[in-house]
């Protein structure tokens, strides 16, 4: 795993994609920082963290496009998986690289806040808190573009198809606002989750009783949490699981200056996921 | 050392390799031989772990693709048919990394590695960013690759390929070398290379074994009756009235005229009789010199060319 996150990290500056996402994503942080804190006469930085999280959308792209098609291209793929490695330690080692570089540059962003301390007072805890969320968010979307390039041997697809997935992660955001919040749409959507789960035990363990069994188990839990725990309970059901689910509105409580452990597993469980979907993925194309 | 079982691999409906079975020795230098497409590479993928078959087993010294793979892949160095290059590095740095992810040993690292580049000679361009280096240094290096670790079996992809004349003799020498303490299998599609290298042929087409034996077995297997093509200062009907007379030849067959006053013509005689003193003697008495005489033994392309286009050519 070592040897791949060394090759990786130094593959991100040997090429440009290194410095395009260090100079993109400063440039950006420091537009902002400039424009809050310095013009502003703001001292509160973490303004400043919460209005840049959209340039994952630009950045994230940029740093993992390369990361599966490059060694498809090159070919360096037969070396990498006839060599004793294990595919997770590859995966790992080459997530973990642009995760580096990402640390990096949020590093030098330190520098804001600390410019800041010289004038005045700081947040200094919040501020941190505000890094970790960040760090934790800026994984999260790592993953998700470690995934999407594992898919496709070509790094434009790659990058085109994680901008677009992280774009649905914050149209999802603005769709849930309009969602519905009355008892009956809670309900009727708590029955579709239901069927999916079913349909999802059924798919993988091609055993329909199992599945529809599932699915009745769900229709149980609604039916008894209507009528025996908390009739309001489904009042607003969609709205809440969809910000149960959602990146951007867990990180809201880091901005803030909260650190709720749950957010911090979420995170840390979503980015494993997506880790565990790209191992597949690659071991799926070798099978078959 | 290898042993191959049923190996199948099949895309969709289209099946790669088709119930492949053969076991490689220890040091032995085996040839892989069959036109493109044939499931050559596709074989050798599987063997290094690179893909999976469909069904069949691998052993590699015992131990199963499946079951250990690591253990086959610490065991196997493997040159595919493009050199896995990452370019943007020197030789040097290159080959470090190789051994980082081969976990070959650490201590005697610098060592080995000077006396790998000195085998396949790149040490003069170890410091130089692989995309700078011609294709046959590539072809080296990726070589070069394949021996770290110093693993025990070998299994070289068309490692000649786009290479010019004089590096193919180098490369070819060099694996010449190798076989000597290594097990190796050899893909190639071009004959003379394999008859050079190799101890044993297995050529595929399709992807099944048509025929597997030493280069000279096969061409004596194959050659069913003995050849002659002669020239003789005569015109043709007197050159082939005199032949036909030889006792133990079973056909005669003018083939026209090559140069000025003389005739060519194709001999077969009938299986273990040798035929040319007595043509030598017939022709002298009749006053006919022989201007050239040699034995049309099948070349390796020939016996390639007859086992791959016959129908269902079972040899061996």
């Amino acid at each position: 795993m070592l040897a791949v996150y060394k090759r990786e990290l130094r593959a991100y500056f040997t090429s440009s994609t290194g410095f395009i996402f260090m100079g993109f994503f400063l440039l950006l942080s420091g537009f902002f920082f400039a424009l809050t804190n310095v013009f502003g006469a703001s001292s509160n930085y973490n303004a400043v963290l919460g209005s840049i999280t959209f340039i994952f959308l630009i950045v994230v792209p940029i740093l993992t496009m390369r990361l599966m098609p490059d060694d498809k291209r090159q070919r360096t793929d037969q070396l990498l998986y006839t060599s004793p490695l294990s595919i997770s330690g590859i995966v790992l080692g080459k997530y973990f690289a642009a995760l580096t570089v990402f640390l990096l540059t949020l590093l030098v962003t330190c520098l804001y806040p600390i410019i800041m301390s010289f004038f005045g007072d700081i947040a200094t805890w919040e501020i941190v808190g505000g890094y970790i969320g960040f760090l934790l968010l800026g994984s999260a979307f790592i993953s998700i573009g470690l995934f999407i390039s594992s898919l496709t041997e070509n790094q434009v697809i790659a990058a085109v198809i994680t901008f677009s997935a992280l774009l649905f992660v914050w149209i999802l955001d603005w769709v849930t606002q309009g969602l519905p919040t009355d008892r009956i749409s809670g309900i009727v959507f708590a029955a579709i989750l239901a069927l999916v789960a079913g349909a999802f035990v059924y798919y993988n363990t091609r055993n329909i009783y199992v599945g529809v069994a599932t699915s009745l188990l769900g229709a149980i839990i609604i039916v008894a949490t209507y009528f025996l725990a908390d009739k309001y309970f489904f009042d607003g059901f969609i709205v809440r699981v969809f910000e149960w689910f959602s990146l951007l509105k867990r990180y809201d409580d880091f901005q803030m200056g909260i650190l709720s452990l749950s957010s911090i597993v979420y995170y840390i469980t979503f980015s494993s996921a997506f880790i565990f979907l790209t191992i597949r993925a690659i071991e799926k194309k070798r099978w078959s | 050392m290898i042993k191959i079982e049923n190996l199948t691999k099949r895309y969709g409906q289209h099946v790669a390799v088709d119930n492949l079975n053969f076991t490689v020795n220890e040091g032995e230098v085996v040839g892989f031989l069959g036109p493109n497409g044939a499931g050559k590479t596709t074989t050798m993928n599987i063997i290094t772990g690179y893909i999976s078959a469909t069904e069949g087993t691998v052993t590699v010294d015992g131990y199963d693709i499946l079951d250990n793979p690591e253990e086959v892949k610490k065991r196997i160095g493997y040159l595919p048919e493009f050199p896995p290059l990452y370019v943007d590095m020197t030789v040097k740095e290159y080959l470090d990394f190789v051994f980082d992810i081969k976990k070959a040993n650490t201590k005697n690292k610098k060592q080995d590695m000077e006396r790998i580049m000195e085998l396949v000679r790149i040490t003069d361009v170890q410091n130089r960013l692989i995309k700078n280096l011609s294709k046959g240094y590539r072809q080296r290096v990726g070589l070069a690759q394949a021996l770290v670790g110093n693993p025990p079996v070998l299994i070289l992809d068309e490692p000649t390929v786009g290479l010019d004349p004089k590096q193919i003799i180098e490369i070819r020498n060099l694996i010449k070398d190798l076989g000597r303490k290594h097990t190796i299998i050899l893909s190639s599609h071009i004959l003379p290379e394999v008859s050079a290298v190799c101890e044993r042929v297995i050529i595929i087409n399709k992807g099944k074994i048509v025929a597997s034996d030493t280069p000279e077995n096969l061409s004596r297997r194959l050659g069913e009756s003995s050849k002659l093509s002669l020239r003789i200062a005569a015109n043709e009907k007197q050159a082939v009235k005199v032949l036909r007379d030889v006792p133990g030849i079973k056909y005669v067959e003018a083939q026209g005229v090559k140069e000025p006053d003389t005739v060519d013509v194709w001999v077969e005689a009938e299986k273990d009789i040798d035929v040319r003193r007595p043509i030598f003697n017939a022709l002298s008495r009749a006053g006919y010199p022989i201007l050239q005489m040699k034995s049309m033994d099948l070349t390796l392309e020939e016996i390639f060319l007859q086992v791959t286009t016959r129908e269902n050519g079972e040899v061996s």
